[in-house]
């Protein structure tokens, strides 16, 4: 269990992480969702009282992260993987962690081998892949078979499989009842993993509720329509209430309305078309779209994109 | 995957550790770090090397004097070889502390750690500490290697030994601990590594060469100053109370800014 409570950073002029407030629950993969520059990292930092909150606080089972005596029991968390001396083994990074920890020994051979890095465990870091780099690092996360689990894009730069099997884990960790939170800037990526979703933008909350609800919530509909005569087309659609919008010489975008809908209205017009269809919002899209207000560095254009992504389709 | 060998569900808060034991658990992770990264062996050989090395030399050089030493006490080496040392000793405490801010390894050392003032206080006594031993070794295997190469002119009294084996273990302690505190202080290896060596070698000998008065006096409060004086005696201006003074208020105060940096500041941005 993680309760993040009116959690804000600053640093200087950057507001990166502005009074955020959510619970990450035991049992669930919760998806920690948000566009690059969010406050992501700088969250799960203040969770593991690297940084130090400007105000607000995040409490691990009930406490602050910096009183644990034994840490690695109660949380294991992968955040930049290369974040390692490159001239230690990964047996022996793994060996300062038990050893800070009380851990056994043998626990270290075991989760070499339940990450699969076998003989690499005793070459230096420094010739690890960036896939070895992140297995090293969710080894030192299992290492002492901690409660809460917190994995900061995990999946980046890794190659199928490599996700396929942060995914099982993922969910296996989840299924033993332990507190999971991934956080990742792909909404693709979290919708197959995550059973809850926290999005924030610009470091503020935007939405906290099951990946169900948030990519029903998204889905706004829209329709999709050419013809000859769209001005006409435009006045009707808009006289019976339709947000419409002129995307090209002969084509209309409908907002929330169904092809049914446009194709009976031009019929009871008379007004030909050349084609009709129910445009599937895409995921990413409606992602975007929720955290556009949001974004810093998307510049303005980016926004208007959306027809020509449309085109190249 | 391995079935975890409890269930999260079934185990209660983690129980109580006390401070005492994380400390001690610290320390062993402390020394594991040190001496599984190869740098920590390089400086130390060197260090063995100038200590080893300059010890043996003196004793043949005694030998083959024509008028050979009778009985001279072989610790005078121990101190002399110190000198030059000192600053692979200093050199391996400062990248024991820096290494993680430059490799970005701090942020699991203060995941498995998070207490910081027990990773502080663990840090600087295994570095420091080990420096020091190390060093305090090696001064003993100096004298015994001038011994050796100039038997039978060279004598080993114990009292005097004690003496400079001492004074060897205090130099190299508040060096050692001036370094760490750099290491905190300044989180870069580059940057502590030239303030170290202008504070210990660089400005002390420097200074008083420009013929100020003032500048002689500020050389005469710089560590490099004491810690000369301590081991080679000759420094003008200096005593050896001044120059306790002296390294201890550097080794302090060091000290004390990198703990402030380390427990105030986020982990590494
Ligand atoms: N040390 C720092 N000094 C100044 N600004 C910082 C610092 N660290 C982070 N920031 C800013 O805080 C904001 C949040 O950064 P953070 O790394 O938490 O984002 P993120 O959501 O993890 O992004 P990404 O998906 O790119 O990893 C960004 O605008 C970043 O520029
Ligand atoms: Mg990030």
């Amino acid at each position: 269990m993680i309760e993040v409570r009116g959690l804000t950073k600053r640093y200087g002029d950057v507001l990166a992480v502005d009074d955020l407030s959510f619970d990450v629950e035991p049992g669930k993969v919760t998806g920690f969702l948000g566009p690059n520059g969010a406050g992501k990292s700088t969250t799960m930092r203040m969770m593991l009282g690297l940084d130090r909150p400007t105000s607000g606080k995040a409490l691990v089972n009930g406490r602050t992260f910096t009183m644990l005596a034994e840490p690695l029991r109660e949380v294991g968390a992968l955040l930049d993987p290369g974040s390692v001396h490159p001239g230690r083994t990964g047996r022996n990074h793994l060996r300062v962690a038990a050893r800070a920890n009380g851990i056994p020994e043998r626990r270290i051979a075991e989760v070499i081998e339940q990450v699969g890095l076998g003989r690499a465990a005793g070459r230096r870091i420094k010739g690890y892949s960036l896939g070895m780099r992140q297995r090293l690092g969710i080894a030192a996360a299992l290492l002492a078979d901690p409660r809460v689990l917190l994995f900061d894009e995990p999946m980046n730069g890794l190659d199928l499989d490599g996700v396929r099997w942060i995914r099982g884990l993922l969910r296996r960790l989840a299924d033993e009842g332990r507190t999971v939170l991934v956080s990742s800037h792909l909404l693709s990526e979290m919708e197959q993993t995550a059973d809850r979703l926290v999005v924030i933008g610009r470091g503020r909350l935007i939405a906290d509720a099951t990946t169900e609800e948030i990519l029903r919530g998204l889905g706004h509909r829209q329709v999709r329509v050419r013809t000859s005569q769209p001005d006409q087309l435009l006045t009707r659609l808009e006289e019976h209430g339709f947000t419409v919008q002129r995307v090209d010489a002969h084509e209309l975008r409908v907002e929330e309305s169904t092809a049914e809908q446009v194709g009976d209205l031009a019929n009871s017009f008379h007004l030909p078309l050349h084609h009709l269809s129910d445009v599937q919002q895409s995921l990413e899209r409606a992602y975007l779209a929720l955290t556009s207000d949001h974004v810093e560095h998307h510049a303005r254009e980016a926004e208007r994109a959306p027809t020509t992504m449309e085109a190249a389709q | 995957m391995t079935a975890p060998s409890t269930t999260p569900a079934l185990r209660g808060l983690a129980e109580d550790v006390s401070t005492g034991r994380v400390f001690a658990r610290t320390c062993a992770a402390e020394w594991t770090r040190l001496w599984t990264v190869k740098a920590t062996w390089w400086f130390l050989a060197a260090a063995a090397v100038a200590m080893v090395g300059l010890g043996a030399v003196a004793g043949f050089d005694a030998a083959a004097d024509p008028v050979p030493p009778q009985g001279d006490p072989a610790w005078l080496v121990s101190s002399i070889s110190a000198m030059p040392a000192q600053f692979a000793l200093l050199a391996f405490t400062l990248i024991a502390v820096t290494s993680d801010y430059a490799t970005g390894g701090i942020v699991p050392t203060l995941q498995w750690t998070p207490r910081r003032a027990v990773l502080f206080l663990a840090r600087a006594i295994v570095t420091a500490g080990a420096a020091t031993s190390a060093g305090v070794l090696l001064g003993l295997a100096s004298a015994l290697a001038a011994f050796a190469a100039a038997r039978p002119g060279l004598s080993l009294p114990l009292d005097e030994g004690i003496e400079v084996l001492a004074t060897v273990a205090f130099v190299f302690a508040a060096g050692t601990v001036l370094a760490v505190g750099l290491g905190f202080l300044l989180r870069n290896t580059a940057g502590g590594l030239v303030a170290v060596f202008l504070l210990m070698l660089v400005l002390p000998l420097l200074l008083p060469q420009f013929g100020y008065e003032w500048m002689s006096a500020l050389a005469e409060i710089l560590p490099g100053s004491g810690a000369a004086f301590l081991l080679l005696k000759g420094v003008p201006g200096m005593t050896t109370v001044s120059s306790v003074l002296v390294l201890l208020a550097w080794a302090g105060g060091a000290l004390l800014l990198g703990w402030l940096r380390l427990m105030r500041d986020d982990a590494n941005r």
